[in-house]
């Protein structure tokens, strides 16, 4: 599709009044590309998560325009963004929200009954998905009865599960340990291989280093903007050149 | 400790002592272990290369501590140079600390941007570790390696947040 | 002492935080207690009235009726004036059938008493307003009087004469209205007829004018009142009297036949009260299910500084108890207020009514079962938890339904939403069933009493007249039912909300992956309403069972169509009232409620 996939353009979200007025979001501009994996890092208060749930039509801007896929969604009505929801936005929470007494395929399950296909298409969808995530043998387990890092990679097939336009991930790693946070990040790079569009919120290196381009937030505001590319140069001796060796 | 050196000049001429005692007190209690020859010995070091030139205060005889070196044309490029070098052969932290000291105190760059493209170099580095990593066979055996490497990045990575807060914190301190 | 002061504290400090759920458990404790009370009282209430109104009136013990008149009959009478037993007499006097009628046409049967001007030792009438007889002029009796809307002044027809109402008294020699008069013209049956007086020699002049029946009566008081009832075995059956078909009323018998005007009356309060007291439990223990999770933490706060269990029941029982007490005290003030309306609905009697100490007790001890009810399953929740997890405080978890969630999955998304919230909490369901159900089997209770036709008091059993007892029972039956609906309505908005507040972090997930707030405000609404339905279709069958159980002779029934309308009228007005709750839980901050979720 041409276009950017997300565009924002001014955004400002503002908490409670005169004195005690919070700027969560101030005069943010940005746009993702399809295909794109942009990472917002900053300390924690900085707003990113506001940003996230701005970009996902969960909270309307005081201020600003948040296009998704070209359309206009900060005037839309809560139906409009839930319709939206099922087709355009996935979310990825830290806390992973699954439903607890429903099992790994019921909870993916979900959100393609609740945008109308049929009981066959969505446990069709669900297998799909969880062996992408690698827990095709965990379909039936409650959630509480997966690790943490399964648990998120539930979530992740869930968010999938209506193939968004773009994943929407809030601090996916806030809750897992390294071994978790690398089945994750694996997942993540498969995704980006995938052509996926991703805008992951993290405070976690490891996580923004999968990233295209990164974005840090402090107050509100975008300070930074780069693209990750390669680190320059060095041919063979790259990686060796970070241990001090070969001069 | 060179190009610290260097960069301590940026701001004015000094004497031998005058910069032994600058680098102590920004090395804190890191510094005290270092002796006030080795700086004469790097300061006759970058008089060779061109790099400095030490003027005799008038009238005395001829000792190293007499003298007031003060930065030449070349060593202004080399403080250039290296301000904007983000190279980070091994971890050196009295180095970088230094060079934000060193910026901070001559005005040369602002001492939060040296951090910021500190980091994204980092950055970079730790994607193509992070990548080299998920690709790598489970058998190959290089993985504790690969671990090791994103481990230290990582650690690099949370100082210069410390960096960060400090500098954005204090403002630019006097070396 | 201390801890007693501590415990106060805490329960009051409790209270004012969570003032919906003490008010709730007041105004319903209010209404159960009140009607508790009113129903235990009516036979306490009803004979207290009747024996101030013998006192009053000096009621005779014994009235011997004979359905015959004549010099023999009146001489017969007056032999038992001799018997051993007898320490006082007033008659015989006769008792004239005749017709009355008002200004405005009402027209009723009417038993004329002949009596002397000045009353005797015995069945002294007291006069409420205007005089006792005089010649020409008539005096009604009470009840009779408020039933026709007449006053001291106003003039009546009996026996097509007119005569003007000189007097209005009370007697306990007769029972209450419509029950003047206590034996058919010749000894036959009686129907609906109000009592008047008029002078001896007025009364035999009505008669004779009009060809009249006439039966002869006379009023004893025994040495021993006690043995009223067995005076007639006493005098024997070769007595004189005998041979002219004599009736013996003792005064015990007429005190009994004053309940017969509340015989419905009693059901219908006890039981509703009993219906009301479960709403109310009901409604408080869901209430306190959606605080369960931070009751066990303040109980794990209490017993790792050191309280003991004891305490920490104390403290729980003591916030319900204090509001359910309150409740009590405000429902007796108001039984104490509406006794009169509801034990006397005749003027008949005169007295205080007021409820009995007995109904007074099972209406604390129901106040009390209540409180204790609704804290019963907290309180050993938050006994038996260990202190580390009660601290921990884990949230509910709902067990798994594979059959529910795939059928749930085939329905659409209002319905999905709606089944499986229902299935998280299997027993709030049966509870909103059950209280589906009390409502209509309330309704339907009330329908068939309003279906059924009496005869009215009035000439012919025209219903000028009304049936009192009929109307009675009908206003009543109409108060409980109100109350009961009023008390449903509380327990729905109590369960939505409940189930929003529990269900609003999945509610918020719902709405990330695509439902719609209309969506989650129909799931609310259904999952209210799926149990409402089997409640109300146990209902109608339940509702005609109580009043069959309760009603003697013929009952007609409601028209159906009136039945099927009743269950639909209910089933929309709780789709109605789950929406209002549901909407406004449906509209929350989505990333709010995931924040709060995860802080």
């Amino acid at each position: 599709m041409r276009g950017p996939v997300l565009r924002a353009r001014g955004l400002v979200k503002h908490h409670g009044r005169g004195q005690s007025l919070v700027r969560a979001v101030d005069e943010v501009d940005l746009e993702v590309h399809a295909g794109q994996t942009l990472a917002v890092m900053g300390p924690s208060g900085c707003g990113k998560s506001t940003l996230l749930h701005l970009l996902g039509g969960l909270e309307r801007p005081t201020a600003g325009e948040v296009w998704v896929a070209g359309r206009r969604i900060d005037t839309l009505s809560e139906r409009a963004l839930a319709r939206l929801r099922r087709r355009s936005v996935g979310f990825v929470f830290q806390a992973f929200h699954l439903v607890e007494e429903l099992s790994a395929a019921e909870n993916v399950e979900l959100p393609v009954l609740l945008a109308g296909r049929s009981p066959r298409e969505a446990r069709r969808r669900a297998s799909l998905l969880l062996d992408r995530v690698g827990l095709a043998d965990r379909a039936r387990h409650l959630p509480s009865r997966l690790s943490g890092g399964q648990r998120q990679r539930v979530a992740i097939a869930r968010a999938l599960a209506n193939e968004p336009l773009v994943v929407l991930a809030d601090e996916p790693t806030g809750n897992l340990d390294t071994a978790a946070t690398l089945d994750v990040l694996r997942i993540f790079e498969d995704l980006r291989a995938a052509g996926q569009t991703l805008v992951i919120v993290t405070h976690d290196e490891r996580v923004a280093a999968t990233a295209d381009r990164l974005v840090s937030m402090r107050d509100g505001m975008f300070v930074d903007d780069t693209r990750l590319t390669a680190a320059h140069p060095r041919g063979l001796g790259g990686l060796g050149g970070m241990l001090g060796l070969g001069g | 400790m060179q190009d610290a050196v260097l960069a301590l000049l940026a701001k004015e001429p000094a004497h031998g002592y005058h910069l032994h005692a600058r680098l102590r007190r920004a090395l804190g209690p890191l510094g005290e272990s270092m002796n006030r020859g080795q700086i004469y010995v790097t300061l006759a070091r970058l008089e060779r290369a061109g790099l400095v030139v030490g003027e005799r205060a008038e009238g005395l005889p001829e000792r190293p501590e007499r003298k007031v070196y003060a930065l030449t044309p070349a060593g202004r490029e080399r403080v250039a140079a290296w301000l904007a070098e983000t190279g980070w052969p091994k971890p050196d932290l009295a180095e970088f600390h230094l060079k934000l000291a060193a910026a901070a105190a001559a005005r040369l760059a602002d001492p939060l941007e040296l951090v910021a493209a500190q980091r994204r170099e980092l950055l970079r580095r730790l994607r193509e570790v992070q990548q080299a990593a998920l690709a790598e066979p489970a058998e190959s055996g290089a993985g504790p390696l690969l671990e090791g490497v994103v481990l230290r990045l990582r650690a690099d990575l949370r100082w210069l947040d410390v960096c960060e807060r400090a500098w954005s914190g204090a403002g630019a301190e006097g070396g | 002492m201390g801890s007693v002061v501590l415990v106060v504290r805490l329960a009051l400090a409790d209270v004012r935080r969570h003032r919906a759920q003490a008010a709730m458990l007041l105004l319903t404790v209010t209404v159960a207690t009140a009607t508790m009370a009113m129903g235990l009282s009516l036979h306490g209430v009803s004979d207290a009235l009747y024996e101030r109104t013998r006192a009053a009136t000096a009621g005779p013990d014994v009235v011997v009726l004979s359905g015959e008149s004549g010099p023999d009959v009146t001489a017969a009478l007056a032999s038992l004036a001799g018997h051993p037993g007898v320490v006082a007499h007033h008659g015989p006097y006769r008792i004239v059938y005749a017709d009355l009628a008002t200004r405005d046409a009402l027209s009723s049967p009417v038993v004329v008493h002949g009596f002397a001007e000045t009353p005797g030792p015995v069945n002294r009438p007291l006069v409420t307003s205007g005089r006792w007889v005089r010649p020409g002029g008539a005096v009604l009796e009470r009840g009779f009087a408020v039933a026709l809307g007449v006053g001291v002044g106003d003039r009546v027809t009996i026996a097509g004469r007119s005569y003007p109402v000189v007097g209005i008294a009370v007697t306990a020699a007769t029972s209450i209205y419509p029950w003047g008069a206590q034996i058919g013209p010749y000894g036959g049956p009686s129907d609906y007829t109000g009592l008047a007086w008029m002078t001896r020699s007025d009364a035999r002049e009505l008669a004779a004018a009009r060809r009249l029946p006439v039966t002869t009566a006379v009023d004893l008081r025994l040495r021993d009142p006690a043995a009223a009832e067995s005076f007639r075995t006493t005098v024997g059956d070769d007595h004189r009297v005998r041979a002219f078909g004599s009736t013996f009323r003792s005064w015990t018998f007429t005190a009994r036949q004053d309940m017969v005007i509340l015989r419905n009356a009693q059901p219908i309060l006890v039981i509703g009260s009993w219906l009301l007291g479960f709403l109310a439990v009901t409604g408080v223990v869901t209430l306190a299910a959606g605080r369960v999770a931070e009751q066990t933490r303040r109980a794990g706060l209490l017993k790792a500084v050191g309280a003991g269990p004891g305490l920490i029941a104390a403290v729980l029982l003591t916030e319900y108890l204090a509001a359910a007490l309150a409740g009590d005290a405000l429902g007796l003030m108001i039984a104490r207020l509406a006794m009169p309306a509801v034990a006397a609905p005749t003027a008949s009697r005169i007295g205080d009514a007021e409820p009995t100490a007995a109904a007074v007790a099972a209406a604390t001890v129901l106040a009390v079962a209540v409180a204790v009810l609704s804290t019963l399953g907290p309180t050993l929740r938050a006994m038996r938890t260990a202190t580390v997890t009660a601290l921990a405080a884990p949230a509910y978890q709902p067990r798994r339904r594979p059959r529910l969630t795939a059928l749930s999955a085939l329905l659409p998304t209002p319905l999905l939403l709606g089944l499986r919230l229902t299935a998280r909490r299997p027993g709030r369901a049966v509870l909103q069933a059950c209280s589906t159900a009390t409502t209509v089997v309330a309704i339907i209770v009330l329908l068939t009493v309003h279906a059924q036709r009496e005869r009215g008091y009035g000439l012919d059993g025209s219903t000028a007249l009304p049936n009192l007892r009929g109307l009675h029972d009908r206003r009543l039956m109409l108060a409980i039912t109100v109350l009961l609906i009023a008390l449903a309505v509380v327990n729905t908005l109590v369960f939505t909300w409940t189930t929003a507040m529990e269900a609003r972090a999945n509610m918020a997930v719902a709405r990330t992956l695509g439902a719609t707030p209309g969506q989650i405000t129909a799931g609310l609404s259904a999952a209210q309403l799926l149990p409402s339905l089997p409640g109300a279709a146990v209902g109608v069958p339940l509702g005609v069972l109580v009043y069959l159980f309760f009603r003697v002779g013929d009952t007609v029934p409601p028209r159906p169509s009136w039945m099927l309308g009743a269950v639909l009228a209910t089933l929309l007005g709780t789709a109605a009232l789950t929406a209002l709750p549901a909407r406004l839980a449906a509209r929350r901050s989505v990333a709010r409620t995931l924040s709060a979720e995860t802080a």
